[in-house]
């Protein structure tokens, strides 16, 4: 079984968005390759053209030096393509054995389901992994039940049941635990002695080094580097990812009042703050500051602003000019001048079938009597929506009729009524159009001049190192490095990401 | 068929309307005596008014959104009759009494099923259900007795009646207009009502924006039980009787006269005055065929045609949520 598929100038939009404007990658039979690239760089599209999740726009996929093109995953699949999706694809209600053979069962010659026969099957898989899972596993675990570790190992099983020629592992480490990382590196090196070709997507450095053969580095959408793990270190690996070129000009607070922020009062104190995913987390943040968040996706950004806003349980302290506070749900942390613009707008920020005025005004009403003074709420909302320069066809047109760019607009904007005395923003330039983001830096900028605090958490690193003065980076629940001055500067901030240990203050 | 865009409550008024006219040509329809006409009409929209009353509650829970229904109203009503009937007694100053009986049983009842809802997670379609059976058994007990009692004079005035020997509006439908208003400024001009358009769209939303989401969904629910028994106490003053059944026929013309006014049943959009096109609409649908001596069977069945008719032109059901 040899196998050989290479992507060449590959090139994904999606809108007016360049998510791949030059992707390349080659993989062989017997070896594995790492695809690497900070946030945003096009790692998931890359491997979804691979798998035929997306259709590309341009460049060539070459199958066994046969162009292809796969118009669904399902096409990839027959080709021997399998991928082990990090936003887990299992059906929760269903069996272990279920979601494994899924529209593949094995039929008894009745036609009938062969259970026994697809249980046997799933069993001999589970032991693959045997003795790395904390309960007992059976193939008839519903996976509702299951730990977030075992789930992603049902998923690694499932793409393996296909037998498939190449196997795309994407962040499928990231919830594992050491004992089971190092199962499945075993299993990575014997099924690349059978001769498939790997392709492995992940964020930890040190596994890249353990596991990959070559590696093949993404940066802005374009392949700027490929080659073999052993001709690189970490240090150029982390500088490859780094662009050199600015796409933004940022304007920072002017440079006299740069430092100035720092003899502001604190405003907001955190005390080993504790959740689910948070670990101990402690910051301090004063007024008129714009502390930036960064770190890869799901280290624990999004609970620690949830959790600052009252909506998830916590342990830990937090205090807000000097005075504890423990917020239960989030209108007492409004009421203590508190806002958060949530990281999922569609399904956590608007009401999509509602007008935009309705939106404007949800976290307001109460400040407008009753019966409700329709007329000021009007007024209020077109004086935000023109501070904003939002684009609509009036107030009492649906959300759902605006574009992505306006409708996180309307997000803000809903706050900005409010006036409040700290913004925390959960990734709020995703998904936005280039102009937007332009004037969201702005407003950013001048909300932060007029003393309000800002908690900003970025997927985009340029942003952070273009708009904070401070920058902590979250991995894995912790504070793994605080970046200001001199020390801010992209390479730390990527190698903080990645967990690189020496990473970080410089 | 998209583009085609007149909203639902109008629409509603419109077939309403539409249907009236026609029915001057039935043989025993009312011809080209305008007096006769609007006799008719007015008698139509004073039946309509108390299953538009107890369909404000239906309105209410729909709008809440996550499979939002009261199936438990038929049963509430008859309940709140019931309780009306023998509390008054034919004396006119327990009538008050029996209007806040009413109102406090039937949002007591409805406070029970908002806890099960949204602390137990029972979805309202079962909750409702087993309330429902519930308050029937109920008034089975109270039932066994044989009821004694009367309605009171001033209720017949109040509900039956027209206004004045001069102005030939009934009473009902005065106290209907109020009663709309009153609703249109709830859910329309109340920070309440707001809050609940939001649960209906999206709790996470809802919540990230400083709504109590448990404590609206509870207080919606309350209010429909209430809403429930302020009809049965309006139902009794019209009909003068009681019986184990009064409220059940309301039940699911209260629910397609929500759907017919153009409230989507998965909830976050709707008005009250669509449902009171609704209401009318459904009475008016139910009374001629009557008056064309249509078999139930066949009244059922244009019922049900009428409600799938109108809401596949509304054409604005979501199939799944987000």
């Amino acid at each position: 079984m040899s196998v050989s598929l290479s992507a060449r100038n590959i090139v994904k939009r999606y809108g007016g968005v360049v998510a791949l404007s030059d992707g390349n990658l080659d993989v062989h039979s017997g070896e594995v390759v790492a695809l690497i690239g900070a946030n945003g760089s096009g790692k998931s599209t890359m491997s979804k053209v691979i798998n035929g999740v997306v259709v590309l726009d341009g460049g060539q996929l070459l199958l066994d030096d046969k162009p292809v093109r796969f118009s669904s995953p399902q096409a990839a699949r027959k080709m021997g393509i399998a991928t082990v999706f990090q936003e887990l694809s299992l059906v929760s209600k269903m069996t272990v054995a279920d979601n494994i053979w899924l529209t593949r069962e094995p039929l008894k010659s009745s036609g009938m389901i062969d259970r026994k026969l697809m249980w046997e099957k799933t069993e001999a898989l589970l032991d693959l992994f045997s003795g790395t899972f904390k309960a007992d596993l059976k193939p008839a675990t519903l996976v509702s039940a299951l730990h977030p570790d075992e789930k992603q190992i049902v998923e690694i099983l499932k793409a393996i049941s296909l037998n498939p020629r190449i196997l795309i592992l994407d962040e499928a480490t990231a919830s594992l635990d050491s004992r089971q990382v190092e199962r499945l590196f075993e299993l990575v090196k014997r099924w690349k002695a059978e001769g498939k070709a790997i392709v492995f997507v992940s964020h930890r450095m040190e596994e890249i080094f353990r596991i990959a053969d070559r590696y093949s580095v993404l940066r802005n959408g374009k392949t700027v580097g490929q080659g073999d793990i052993k001709d690189i270190t970490e240090k150029d690996l982390i500088q490859l990812m780094t662009e050199k070129e600015k796409v933004f000009q940022f304007t920072k607070a002017a440079s006299g009042e740069d430092t100035s922020g720092l003899d502001h009062p604190i405003y907001l104190e955190v005390e080993n703050l504790t959740t689910e995913t948070l670990r101990g987390i402690s910051l301090k943040v004063r007024q008129g500051e714009l502390l930036g968040i960064g770190g890869l996706q799901g280290q624990g950004q999004r609970d620690l602003l949830l959790a600052l806003f009252g909506d998830i349980p916590y342990e830990g302290k937090i205090r807000i000019k000097g005075e504890v506070v423990r917020f239960k749900h989030p209108r007492q942390a409004m009421r203590k001048k508190l806002a958060l613009v949530p990281g999922d707008r569609a399904k956590e920020g608007l009401l999509y079938i509602r007008s935009i005025l309705d939106n404007f005004l949800l976290p307001s009403w109460q400040n407008y009597g009753f019966p409700l003074k329709m007329k000021l709420a009007k007024r209020d909302a077109l004086t935000i929506s023109e501070r904003l320069s939002l684009v609509m066809a009036g107030l009492m047109a649906p959300v759902s009729s605006l574009s992505g760019g306006n409708a996180q607009k309307v997000v803000i904007g809903k706050w900005l009524l409010r006036d409040p005395d700290c913004y925390l923003l959960d990734d709020p330039t995703k998904g936005v159009d280039v102009n937007t983001k332009a004037e969201f830096y702005g407003l950013l900028t001048e909300l932060s001049q007029q003393g309000k605090s800002i908690l900003f958490y970025s997927s985009d690193d340029d942003e952070l190192i273009g708009l904070c003065d401070r920058v902590i980076v979250l991995h894995d629940g912790k504070i793994r490095a605080e970046l200001q001055g001199a020390s801010l500067t992209k390479e730390n901030l990527i190698a903080a990401s990645m967990g690189v240990s020496n990473g970080g203050e410089a | 068929m998209r583009k085609f865009s007149i909203s639902p409550p109008v629409a509603a008024i419109l077939l309403a309307i539409v249907l009236f006219l026609l029915s001057g040509f039935l043989p025993n329809g009312f011809g080209n005596d305008i007096n006769v006409a609007i006799a008719q009409a007015t008698n139509i929209v004073r039946l309509a008014v108390f299953l538009g009353v107890i369909a404000a509650g239906q309105t209410l829970v729909i709008i809440s959104g996550f499979e939002g229904i009261d199936l438990s109203a038929g049963a509430v009503v008859t309940l709140a009759a019931i309780l009306t009937y023998v509390t008054v007694k034919g004396e006119d100053d327990k009538v008050l009494l029996a209007l806040l009986i009413s109102l406090a049983v039937g949002a007591l009842i409805g406070f029970i099923n908002g806890l099960g809802i949204t602390f137990l997670k029972i979805s309202p379609f079962v909750m409702t259900l087993g309330m429902s059976g519930v308050v029937t058994g109920l008034i089975i007990i109270i039932n066994h007795g044989n009821v004694s009692g009367k309605v009171a004079p001033i209720m017949t005035r109040l509900i039956a009646r027209p206004l004045s020997p001069d102005i030939p509006i009934p009473n009902a439908i005065i106290i209907w207009i109020i009663f709309g208003f009153l609703m249109w400024l709830l859910l329309e001009r109340s920070t309440f009502g707001k809050h609940l358009f939001a649960i209906g769209v999206n709790r996470v939303t809802a919540k990230l924006s400083g709504v109590n989401v448990t404590a609206t969904n509870l207080a919606v629910y309350s209010l429909a039980g209430a809403l429930a028994g302020f009809g049965g106490f309006l139902l009794v003053g019209n009909t003068g009787v009681v019986f184990i059944n009064l409220g059940q026929p309301f039940l699911f013309p209260s629910i397609a006269a929500v759907a017919v006014g153009g409230t989507l049943l998965s909830g976050g959009k709707g008005s009250y005055w669509g449902t009171m096109a609704g209401a009318i609409v459904l009475t008016l649908i139910t009374s001629l065929l009557t008056t064309m001596q249509m078999p139930d069977s066949v009244r059922r069945m244009v019922l049900g045609a009428t409600l799938l008719v109108m809401i596949s032109i509304y054409g604005r059901q979501r199939g799944f949520r987000q």
